[in-house]
């Protein structure tokens, strides 16, 4: 499980490194088309559908590494006043639900990818890309997405029936709640050396 | 139909769903209880076309823009000059604070970016002269705040993209209300110290000299507003195509610097991407259900409730700035924004408020938002750079503040002509 586990997070952490750079070209070829237009009056044409390809991928593929970071919002204000175990039920929950919501889009993103390419649909612009390229790479962020977040809730699962609540907390939980229990666990360790000293 | 949708959106988020989710089975549901056609088959072609909106490509530059800044070392010298020209008041840094804050957010668009860049250069002169902890952190957790306010800023494209909106008349809109706040925050910092004289910290001097060759270090975030705000304004660029000219600027500033390097990118894609993921993930779920509750009547259901409440337009100015300054202790700006607005927007333009005032004024209200308990990120942020003592310091410290803001609300309520001038003149 530590195995897959590992993967899971080379592969997000690829992920966003990907996004970036998709990013800052996106960026680039933006700068070049600014400056042309303006002192040479011509344009790249398309700048800026090429520049929307890669947030729609850029997002796909940063999806998972922001659900290992626990980057993703969630409303604590009543969640830390609850017990461990509950807080645990609702980080599963939590997660199932965005995993799903996830899933959800993925599974009609599918019909969007299989329609432009049965279709041949082009983009109405001058680069006239045909719209299945980055529709496809956009579901395969999805679907890549799904899978590592279905091995995190894996990942927890067993951590969790190891009573390993402190890793459960640092994989699923929300972050103000894991710095909790990293304070908690300080002070059982002091109590336990005074004790110990004694 | 609304007391369902409105119970079952406080339920998932108050169980900590998280927020994307929360705001996406909620459609999934309203779709299920009240259509008759499988509203859901659309989520697909949806989250599509809003992934690839060409105007929210300025969301992931700005943020990227704002990562290449913090690892350049910009923003350390152009503290380190502020200072040498702003403490004589009393007050003295603190004021430098609030100074710099309002110039690093004229290069920013992020609230949460500003707070971190200036309160990683200015925490460590709080021992050195002795100030007042509370009040000093106070000012970098509402200072930190002008991010959003003074143009560029994320959450009025957020605004502006949700509402139809002219994203360059906002940000336009954003500059005076935006100076003056920083102003009023800065004069908050005066009535405490001249009161109370012990929270003034020791007075540094500087001379002439020192002041005059520290000028050129002010040179950089100049040239990033000048990329990004000029260059919308000559008609050179559109909003988003300004923001890739910012991130440009700043790759430039880096390198003549000597701070570029691919491990530095690396580090600033990682955070790019990160909270492009989170913000889009929220923007897709929220655009569904946007697409759901238009297709099921809801929007005409809150309107004609509200309708038939009757309100005179200030009430309903009154109870939507209540709300929201409630709503805004416990919730997040950014899903607050995309859940709400959607739905108050068209009610407040319909009684009669400018769509473009009614912007900036929700945008203060977000300020708002991020310094008050419990839920207050630049609180959250202040607080982590501290990495020491409670965070109901920094709550304490930021409170005065929170009332200037009151008092900003009041005053841009009875004068709306401070947001609505600049970009008038403009026009004209």
């Amino acid at each position: 499980m530590e195995a897959v586990m590992n993967g899971a997070r080379r592969a997000a952490h690829w992920g966003l490194w990907f996004g970036g750079a998709l990013i800052l070209l996106a960026a680039i070829l933006i700068g070049i088309d600014i400056v042309m237009r303006k002192f040479f009056s011509a344009s790249i044409g398309g700048a800026d559908e090429l520049a929307g390809y890669a947030l729609a991928l850029g997002t796909a593929w940063s999806l998972a590494a922001a659900l290992l970071d626990r980057a993703h919002i969630r409303i604590d204000s009543l969640y830390v006043l609850f017990p461990r175990r509950l807080r645990f039920l609702l980080d599963v929950v939590g997660l199932v639900l965005f995993v799903a919501f996830f899933a959800l889009i993925a599974r009609h993103g599918w019909n969007v990818v299989a329609q432009s390419w049965s279709s041949g649909s082009r983009s109405q612009s001058a680069l006239q890309t045909p719209t299945v390229v980055p529709q496809f790479i956009w579901f395969v962020g999805l679907a890549g997405f799904v899978a590592i977040g279905i091995v995190l809730l894996a990942h927890a699962v067993v951590l969790a029936s190891r009573g390993e609540h402190a890793a459960v907390a640092k994989a699923i939980s929300t972050r103000s709640a894991e710095e909790e229990v990293e304070d908690e666990i300080r002070d059982l360790r002091e109590r336990n050396s005074r004790e110990g000293i004694r | 139909m609304l007391l369902t949708a409105l119970a079952i959106l406080i339920g998932l988020l108050a169980l900590a769903v998280p927020v994307s989710a929360g705001l996406g089975f909620l459609g999934v549901a309203l779709a299920e209880l009240y259509s008759k056609l499988p509203l859901t088959l659309a989520i697909g072609e949806i989250s599509w076309a809003t992934s690839n909106n060409f105007l929210l490509v300025a969301i992931p530059f700005f943020v990227l823009l704002g990562e290449v800044l913090l690892r350049s070392g910009i923003a350390g010298r152009m503290y380190n000059a502020l200072v040498l020209w702003i403490p004589w008041m009393p007050g003295g840094l603190m004021h430098a604070n609030i100074a710099a804050c309002a110039m690093f957010a004229a290069t920013s668009g992020s609230s949460v970016a500003t707070a971190a860049t200036i309160g990683t250069v200015a925490m460590e002169e709080i021992e050195k002269h002795g100030y007042s902890e509370r009040l000093f952190l106070g000012t970098i957790a509402a200072g930190g705040t002008l991010g959003i306010l003074i143009p560029p800023s994320i959450n009025m494209i957020v605004y502006g993209v949700l509402t139809d909106t002219s994203i360059p008349k906002l940000y336009l809109a954003g500059i005076v209300p935006g100076l003056i706040l920083a102003g009023l925050f800065s004069l908050t910092v005066l009535v405490f110290c001249l009161a109370r004289p012990e929270l003034g910290g020791k007075r540094t001097t500087a001379s002439w000299d020192q002041r005059i060759r520290a000028l050129p270090d002010l040179i950089p975030p100049i040239v990033i507003f000048l990329a990004v705000i000029g260059s919308i304004y000559a008609g050179w660029a559109t909003a988003t195509e300004s923001a890739a000219l910012g991130v440009i600027a700043a790759l430039a500033i880096a390198a003549w610097n000597r701070r570029l390097s691919v491990r530095m990118l690396l580090h600033a894609f990682e955070g790019t991407m990160r909270t492009t993921a989170m913000i889009m993930a929220i923007l897709i779920a929220a655009y569904f259900l946007n697409f759901v509750i238009a297709s099921i009547g809801l929007t005409n259901q809150v309107n004609r409730f509200i309708t038939e409440l009757n309100l005179k337009s200030t009430q309903l100015l009154v109870a939507v700035i209540v709300f929201y300054l409630i709503l805004g202790c416990f919730m997040e700006t950014l899903s607050m924004m995309v859940a709400t607005v959607p739905i108050i927007a068209p009610i407040m333009v319909k009684a009669g408020f400018d769509p473009i005032w009614f912007g900036v004024l929700i945008v203060i209200l977000m300020e708002t938002a991020m310094i008050t308990p419990p839920v207050g990120i630049n609180l959250y942020v202040v607080q982590g750079l501290r990495k020491r003592g409670r965070i109901d310091d920094v709550i304490i410290g930021a409170a005065p503040f929170v009332v200037t803001m009151l008092v900003m609300i009041v005053v841009l309520s009875i004068w709306p002509a401070l947001a609505l001038w600049l970009p008038q003149t403009a026009a004209n």
